[in-house]
């Protein structure tokens, strides 16, 4: 073994962990090797010189300590055994009415689990075909035309701007509010607005009824803006 | 007084026979004292972290497994209870120092007295060392813990123990050849 090696076993030879094949070749490498016996010598005289620290005994008062606080410590093991447990109290109560049957209560669980299931799915089934759901959704849409109608009919520029924009922002419009926005680009004395109902209808699909009146009023328009953006809509685009 | 009955006491006392705690208590509690006075170098509070580990068993018995020899699990209670000591005060006088300031009752027999000097040096020097350093010297040369032992209370490599092992003897050695006065002995 190189000295490196041997090295790395001098924590062995001091500790007594060591083979005696190992010991030996430690041995005969330190005879040889100077370097190697100085460092072995110098930690071998270190670690014996440790023997000289006694073994100390503690004082009385350890033992006195520990007996008084693992006395005190089963004295209050004993007395929280001893104190009433709501949880407890509450399981003797039950077990007087209903004593312990596991199989009987796990069926009754498993048959209260399987019947609860069976009404929200039967009740959900109910509730989506007939009605409470339906008729709900059907309210709002109502909710939803009027505030459009009503928007579009607004005095207010603003207004009758926001209503085309809340109009063209929901998926289907009824037939109400297609009336209400072909009124606005034929007759609203404002080009704005007559632009912005121009881009609602833009964004809709092309019905003939939608076709026929931009058409008409295309001939009616006053303001060469609209008239432009009339023939850019797809309605009249694809004509 | 093998390792097992140790496991199956501590096994009892985590099952609730807490006055089985005292069989292991009179078993070790002068090795965890001595342990403790090598690190702190003090009587007094060696004897408070003794107090302080059993303390702990009985409050974290319900956490043995009885996976690790009760042995190492109790070494590593006395690890950490060393370490929150040392958090908690940081200006604990060093072995020398106590070693040094209380003089034993008795005078000093003349041919103890070089005896007693090296005492003085050895622990001021094992002072001197970082504590990691300090801990595997002590568990090696002192509680005759295996490497393996050591390893596995370390959480480290048996490896890694031997080399700590090397390096703080030779630290050691150094630390004492400066404390005797370069004389070399």
């Amino acid at each position: 073994m190189k000295c490196n090696q041997i090295k790395k076993r001098f924590s062995d030879f001091l500790t007594g962990e060591i083979d005696k094949a190992t010991r030996k070749e430690i041995e005969e490498h330190v005879t040889a090797c100077g370097s190697c016996r100085d460092e072995l010598e110098s930690l071998s005289a270190i670690w014996t010189k440790l023997g000289v620290l006694p073994e100390e005994q503690p004082s009385a008062s350890v033992r006195t300590r520990f007996y008084t606080a693992l006395e005190k410590y089963k004295q209050s093991l004993e007395k929280e055994k001893a104190r009433p447990n709501l949880g407890k109290l509450l399981d003797a109560w039950l077990e007087r009415w209903a004593p312990r049957r596991p199989v009987f209560q796990f069926s009754l669980a498993l048959m209260l689990l399987v019947v609860g299931l069976a009404a929200g799915y039967f009740l959900r089934a109910g509730l989506q075909e007939g009605g409470e759901i339906a008729r709900l959704r059907q309210e709002v849409h109502l909710v939803r035309q009027i505030a459009e109608v009503s928007l579009l009919r607004q005095e207010s520029l603003s207004e009758r701007l926001r209503g085309i924009d809340v109009t063209s922002r929901v998926e289907q419009s009824d037939e109400g509010i297609l009336e209400d926005l072909l009124r606005i680009v034929s007759s609203d004395k404002n080009i704005h607005t007559r632009l912005a109902a121009i881009d609602a209808l833009h964004l809709l699909p092309d019905y003939p009824l939608i076709r026929q009146d931009l058409v008409q009023s295309l001939s009616e328009q006053t303001s060469p803006l609209v008239e432009i953006a009339l023939t850019l809509t797809h309605h009249i685009k694809n004509l | 007084m093998n390792k097992a009955t140790d496991n199956n006491l501590m096994e009892q006392v985590r099952d609730g026979n807490i006055e089985k705690l005292a069989i292991l208590f009179e078993r070790y509690h002068v090795m965890l004292y001595n342990f403790f006075l090598r690190l702190t170098s003090n009587r007094n509070i060696s004897e408070d972290l003794v107090q302080d580990v059993f303390i702990r068993i009985l409050k974290y018995r319900s956490s043995y497994r009885g996976q690790d020899k009760f042995i190492i699990w109790l070494y590593r209670i006395a690890r950490n209870t060393h370490i929150d000591y040392l958090r908690k005060r940081k200006d604990y006088i060093s072995l020398g120092e106590e070693w040094d300031e209380v003089p034993s009752q008795e005078p000093t027999p003349p041919e103890k007295v070089e005896q007693a000097q090296e005492i003085v040096r050895l622990s001021q020097a094992l002072a001197k060392l970082p504590l990691k350093k300090r801990e595997v010297i002590i568990l090696s040369r002192f509680q005759n813990l295996k490497y393996k032992e050591i390893a596995e209370l370390l959480d480290c490599q048996i490896g890694t123990v031997k080399a700590l092992i090397h390096r703080s003897i030779k630290e050691l050695g150094k630390a004492y050849f400066e404390l005797s006065g370069g004389i070399a002995s």
